[in-house]
């Protein structure tokens, strides 16, 4: 199964494979059109053939051949049906002596001589003349009294192809229980010996002289032939038949049967004759077998699906044009060029399938795809966020030899005795540090690679998900009427997931800072999915009173506790197939959390004094301003609830974040403000448009409006001046969130920025180094500083401790790795001393760039140490 | 001509002396077989017979007329009579109204169904209209009627070959032969069946017995056997032979392969080989017919047969010979025959004869100078022709200057 899937991926991601398999499949269908209408299909494949024939320039027939043929004179001479055979005889034996190479008599010879043509005098005597010519080709008879030794049968057969037309002629056929060569390739055999090897063809094709017909072929007539042969004119017979290979039609010709590609209708033996043209002139016209034909068709096939599916649609379209129209070229060059005929009907309809085909393919397969491309994005993502983890350990390492080394150096200053082993040690370690720095600098390399990957892969899905002009008009129309006035891309594409994920029932989480429109949204996530038609219920978990909690949620019946005079149904009651906004999920009691996340998993409740259960159907959309992850690593809220509420999450940006839509709101609000008032709807100034965007709004949207209702409430003109706003001064810049240190951060003004250049730089430290221009150590020394600072003042809480200095949940797992090895490394260096005086003075020597107010938390760690465990576990010495 | 007028006035004499000849024949099949003259000259296809000249049809076909006469009088006197229709069919077949014939033959056999004799007229008169399956239907009837009527097998012979059973015709030929030995044509038919049978051997022999009979065109054949070594030892003089025995029949094929060969010899385009066995082939012919006159010797390499019987005044030869030996390319035959042109013979040759300028004539057109000589002489000085000098030099053409000088003084010097 895992294969399977494997494989089908492979397949997905390869238009060669894509290709190759559409190809195939496209010849065999072809394969298979041809033989339901093989007429059809043969007319078209010898269209082009057939048309070069016709129109080419008439190709020279060969000197060597001579026919000998009736003509009325012949007939006045000889009579008007068959002949007697003792002329043929004549005739026969006049062409021998006169140098004849080859002799064909195209004369029936099953039947005996009538008494009235000579009888067996006239058969004895064609019978000598055929003996004295050494060999003469006749047309096949199963049983003849005049077959001998010297009586050389060949058929008349052709090979028709499947549109009724003769192209080509068998060079041999079995007749009877004889194998019997071709009429014209046994002349051909006997003219030329050594060149019979060449031929391989089963059946040739046929160069047709001319139109095809028996005139286009050098002939004279019997009477003149008679006339030299009477008058001894041994010059001309000589002419005539000297080295030549002559061929007497005596019969008279019958009607033609066969038709011929130029449109001509003749005899199976005019056919013959042309074959032996072809082959004594050598100007043969091959074609590719049909392995070829379909590799060919396969090829064409495959290439064809490989531009469709590889180039855009504009351009596919003309690639395969061009290659189609290509192929037409390759096919009429290569027919007047080499004289290989080149298969048409079936490239035609593959190609016509392929195309069909491969539209069809895309449009089936372009959701699997795009899977696909996610999948590899969230694949490169975890391979960068690993490779990241493997970088800090070795940078972490590369730090602790190089501390290491340094305490090596003051040891090895110290004691000239131990100096020869500290050496020893200094090299090891100067080696292991060359090793790990190598090391570093492949997996940044890695990083690096990963990360152009990565944004590879999000050109690509940002290509393909990148919110058009129309899109965004739409989402704006959209967001507008469920009441969110904002033309923010991140916000519109949030918006447009938002409804996407509505659909859904999933319960929904809502992240942001007070005012950003959390409800708005929760009210839109309901508008939006199936549930639109039912209740809407929101609650304010911080509104609630402990007390009433359970009551109010779940309700309760008549008599359960002192007031409840009467049955009431409870929030999840009245939200029943609805939609459930529970608001400042982040201040509900840990105690209520656990009852809630109940309800949430049975979807069943008591109602306060019921004993039987209550069943509900109610999506869940929380909202709240904390953040939840920190709740949860802090304990004070529930990881199992947590995750529960996390289905689908959205992080709603404060008003800092989106200061395009600060006019556009301010607009808004002063309309709506205006409207209630009953007044004009007043302007505002550029400058105080100005404020308003330079002003940090902390109640964010809420703020604004607030602002915004004072100013038309107390204002009396209707253009709003900066003034009228009545803004407090505030700190000029609204710092970014990172920025702002939480408390537990250390104080000084340095420490501050080192820490905001960390989390920039996802505490690469090079990067820090480079963006501060400090020596790299010296941001390491710092961030160690603040590490051990934020462990002393979380009292050991390392999880914590990360979280407070990586600020953004996804560095935390970053920050507390560091954390987590520079603190094992403390401890490991303090270990091996008996005292704390000893380990602080090593620590002093070894932290000598720490400033001292991180010192002193180093200090702090030490003791803490050595009072946790008073007695050392190892001695100095050991 | 000959055995037809023999066959004519035999069935005047049966007519006219023994009317029963015939039926008492039909009526005993076993007594003995049927007269010889007409068994030894059988017009195997009457219809495809070469043409009669003139004069020779006239007062036959005259004779045939009165004779049909008496037939049909005979017939309308006893009608009744088998033998009396058989007759007149036989004259009706003669005269070739073949429609007339069959109807007379199924009359005759409606009166005697087991007439043999007019089974094998019908089967004949049917072969002559190709109705092959009803002729061969009759024939066998008559064998089977009559097993010794050898004619109907050598009809059934010829039918079997038409129809392409070669088998059932070699054994037709050799019944017939069987039942009659001096039957030559038969002989000749078998010899050509067997020679189409591939069996060469055995057709020359039946083919030189055929030959030696007078059948012209078992001659023709013979001689074509002999030039090319079929079945016989291959001998150029024995092919000569034969065909001149032919010609002698008037056989043109012969003559035609005799010009060849004569050609070949005189040829200069020809392959040397072949000339040289072409001359070898008249030269040994010429001496092989001294074999024909033991009594005579050769006194001189000079003289051959022909002037040799001049010599001895054998006038029934003498003239004959030397036309063979001149048409066999002999320069010392066809200068006694020049002179013998000229001045004549009596009494036994008048001067210019015909046959003489005719064998000068063919063999000087194949090339033969001592006979493009003599024409010269002929035609320059007009002897027995008249006197034409541009036909003379027009013989010369082509001949050695010398030749020509020679001969052209001579005319010159002539008064």
């Amino acid at each position: 199964m895992l294969d399977s899937v494997k494989t089908w991926r492979v397949f997905l991601q390869s238009a060669w494979l894509q290709a190759s398999a559409i190809g195939l499949l496209a010849t065999l269908l072809s394969l298979n059109l041809g033989a339901i209408a093989p007429a059809t299909f043969a007319a078209i494949d010898w269209t082009a053939y057939d048309s070069w024939l016709r129109h080419r320039a008439p190709i020279p027939v060969n000197a060597s051949l001579i026919l000998v043929s009736r003509d009325q004179a012949s007939e006045t001479e000889f009579g008007a049906g068959q002949w007697d055979r003792a002329v043929l005889a004549r005739f026969i034996t006049v062409a021998h002596e006169s140098g004849a190479v080859a002799i064909g008599l195209n004369h029936r010879i099953a039947q005996p001589s009538q008494a009235q043509l000579g009888g067996a005098a006239s058969d004895a005597l064609l019978l000598e003349a055929t003996k004295a010519a050494g060999q003469v080709v006749y047309p096949f008879e199963l049983e003849s009294s005049l077959a001998s030794d010297h009586t050389v049968f060949g058929h008349l057969l052709v090979h028709p192809n499947q549109d009724h037309v003769v192209r080509a002629v068998p060079l041999s056929a079995e007749l009877g229980a004889q194998t019997v060569p071709a009429f014209g390739l046994k002349l051909f055999e006997l003219a030329r010996p050594q060149a019979r090897s060449t031929i391989t063809d089963a059946a040739p094709l046929v160069n047709y002289a001319g139109d095809g017909s028996l005139e286009t072929l050098p002939a004279i007539s019997f009477a003149s032939l008679w006339d030299a042969l009477e008058s001894h004119q041994d010059q001309r017979l000589n002419a005539w038949f000297k080295d030549k290979v002559v061929v007497f039609l005596p019969d008279p010709m019958p009607a033609g049967t066969w038709s011929l590609p130029t449109g001509q209708v003749v005899t199976g033996s005019v056919i013959h004759l042309h074959l032996l043209n072809t082959l004594l002139t050598d100007n043969r016209v091959r074609r590719l077998g049909m392995m070829n034909s379909n590799l060919v068709t396969f090829l064409l096939a495959g290439l064809l699906s490989w531009f469709l599916l590889h180039a855009r649609e504009s351009q596919a379209l003309a690639f395969a044009g061009a290659l189609v129209m290509a192929y037409g070229g390759l096919l009429m060059v290569s027919l007047i060029l080499a004289h290989l005929v080149l298969p048409l009907a079936l490239p035609l309809s593959a190609a016509a399938l392929v195309f069909v085909g491969t539209i069809l393919w895309r449009y089936l397969t372009a959701g699997q795809r795009m899977e696909l491309l996610e999948r590899d994005m969230l694949r490169v993502q975890q391979e960068a966020g690993a490779i990241r983890e493997a970088l800090i350990l070795r940078e972490n390492r590369a730090e602790a030899l190089q501390e290491d080394l340094d305490q090596a150096r003051a040891a090895v200053a110290q004691s000239t005795g131990r100096q020869e082993h500290l050496s020893r040690t200094a090299e090891t370690l100067r080696t292991e540090l060359v090793d790990i720095h190598v090391q570093e600098e492949a997996a940044r390399q890695k990083l690096d690679d990963l990360g152009r990957e990565l944004a590879g892969l999000r050109a690509v899905a940002g290509s393909s998900s990148k919110l058009g002009d129309a899109e965004l008009e739409q989402l704006r129309d959209e967001c507008r009427r469920l009441g969110i006035v904002t033309r923010n891309h991140h916000l519109l594409g949030l918006f447009r997931d938002l409804k996407k994920g509505a659909r859904s029932q999933l319960p929904a989480l809502l992240l942001g800072e007070a005012g950003t429109g959390k409800e708005l949204c929760a009210r839109a996530i309901h508008q939006l999915s199936p549930r639109s038609g039912k209740p809407f219920i929101a609650v304010n978990m911080a509104a609630i009173s402990p007390e009433l909690f359970e009551s109010e949620l779940f309700g309760h019946v008549r008599g359960s506790f002192t007031g409840a005079t009467m049955d009431r149904r409870g929030y999840f009651e009245l939200a029943h197939h609805g939609t459930l906004f529970l608001d400042e999920i982040g201040d509900l009691r840990l105690e209520h959390q656990g009852k809630l996340l109940r309800v949430l998993q049975e979807k069943t409740f008591y109602r306060v004094g019921a004993t039987t259960p209550t069943t509900v159907d109610v999506r869940i959309v929380a909202a709240t301003n904390r953040d939840l992850q920190r709740g949860v690593s802090e304990s004070w809220f529930r990881e199992d609830l947590y995750f529960r509420l996390k289905g689908l999450v959205f992080r709603l940006p404060p008003l800092g974040n989106r200061q395009d839509d600060i006019k556009l709101l301010a607009e808004h609000c002063l309309a709506d403000q205006a409207r209630q008032l009953g007044r004009e709807t007043p302007k505002l100034t550029q400058e105080a448009l100005d404020a308003l965007m330079q002003h940090e709004w902390k109640g964010n949207v809420r703020e604004l409006r607030q602002c915004l209702e004072q100013a038309v409430a107390l204002a009396e003109r209707p253009l709003l001046t900066k003034d009228d706003l009545r803004l407090q001064a505030a700190a000029p810049v609204a710092q970014s969130d990172r920025l702002r240190a939480p408390k537990i951060l250390p104080e000084p003004a340095g420490d501050a920025a080192v820490l905001a250049c960390l989390r920039l730089n996802n505490f690469d430290m090079q990067a820090t180094a480079k963006v501060i221009g400090w020596d790299r150590s010296t941001v390491t020394q710092r961030l160690k500083g603040l590490c051990f600072q934020a462990l002393v003042e979380t009292g050991g809480d390392k999880a914590h401790a990360a979280a407070t200095l990586a600020g953004d949940p996804s560095l935390t797992r970053t920050v507390e790795l560091k954390l987590m090895d520079y603190y094992e490394h403390l401890l490991a260096t303090i270990q091996t001393f008996a005292t704390v005086e000893e380990a602080l003075l090593d620590c002093k020597r070894r932290f000598k760039n720490l400033p001292d107010r991180h010192f002193q938390s180093v200090e702090t760690l030490v003791r803490q140490q050595f009072s946790a465990h008073p007695s050392p576990m190892k001695s100095h010495q050991a | 001509m000959a055995p037809r007028l023999l066959l004519m006035v035999l069935l005047w004499t049966c007519f006219v002396v023994r009317p029963s000849v015939y039926s008492s024949f039909a009526q005993t099949p076993d007594e003995q077989a049927p007269p010889p003259v007409i068994i030894e000259s059988p017009p195997p296809t009457p219809p495809v017979d070469e043409p009669l000249p003139p004069e020779f049809i006239k007062p036959e076909q005259e004779d045939i007329v009165v004779l049909l006469g008496q037939l049909r009088e005979n017939v309308r006197s006893a009608p009744r009579s088998a033998d009396d229709r058989l007759k007149l069919a036989e004259g009706l077949y003669r005269i070739g109204d073949l429609d007339a014939t069959i109807d007379e033959c199924r009359i005759a056999i409606g009166l005697k169904p087991d007439h043999a004799r007019a089974h094998l007229q019908l089967g004949r008169a049917l072969m002559a209209k190709q109705d092959w399956r009803s002729s061969l239907t009759e024939l066998k009837e008559a064998t089977h009627l009559n097993p010794a009527l050898a004619q109907a097998h050598y009809n059934l012979g010829t039918v079997y070959y038409t129809t392409g059973n070669l088998k059932a015709a070699i054994e037709s030929y050799r019944q017939a032969l069987a039942l009659q030995p001096s039957f030559p044509d038969a002989r000749y038919r078998l010899a050509l069946v067997l020679k189409l049978g591939h069996r060469d051997q055995e057709s020359a022999q039946f083919m030189e017995e055929a030959a030696l009979s007078g059948v012209p065109q078992a001659q023709y054949f013979l001689g074509n056997a002999y030039r090319t070594g079929q079945g016989v030892e291959k001998s150029g003089a024995a092919a000569v032979y034969w065909w001149t025995k032919a010609v002698e029949f008037g056989h043109q094929p012969a003559a035609t392969s005799l010009s060849h060969l004569r050609r070949q010899a005189l040829s200069a385009t020809q392959p040397e080989k072949k000339q040289r066995e072409a001359l070898e082939a008249f030269h040994a012919y010429r001496e092989k017919l001294w074999d024909d006159f033991p009594e005579l010797t050769r006194t001189d390499d000079s003289e051959t047969l022909g002037t040799t019987l001049l010599k001895h005044n054998r006038a029934d030869h003498a003239v004959p010979v030397l036309l063979q030996e001149s048409y066999a390319l002999s320069d010392v035959a066809q200068t006694e025959l020049a002179r013998l042109y000229e001045f004549g013979w009596e009494p036994h040759l008048a001067p210019f004869d015909k046959n003489l300028l005719t064998c000068f004539e063919t063999t000087a057109g194949e090339g033969f100078v001592p006979a493009k000589k003599i024409l010269a002489r002929i035609y320059g000085k007009g002897i027995g022709t008249t006197p034409d000098m541009q036909k003379a030099k027009a013989q010369l053409k082509g001949l050695p200057k010398p030749d020509i000088k020679n001969v052209l003084d001579e005319l010159s010097v002539q008064p």
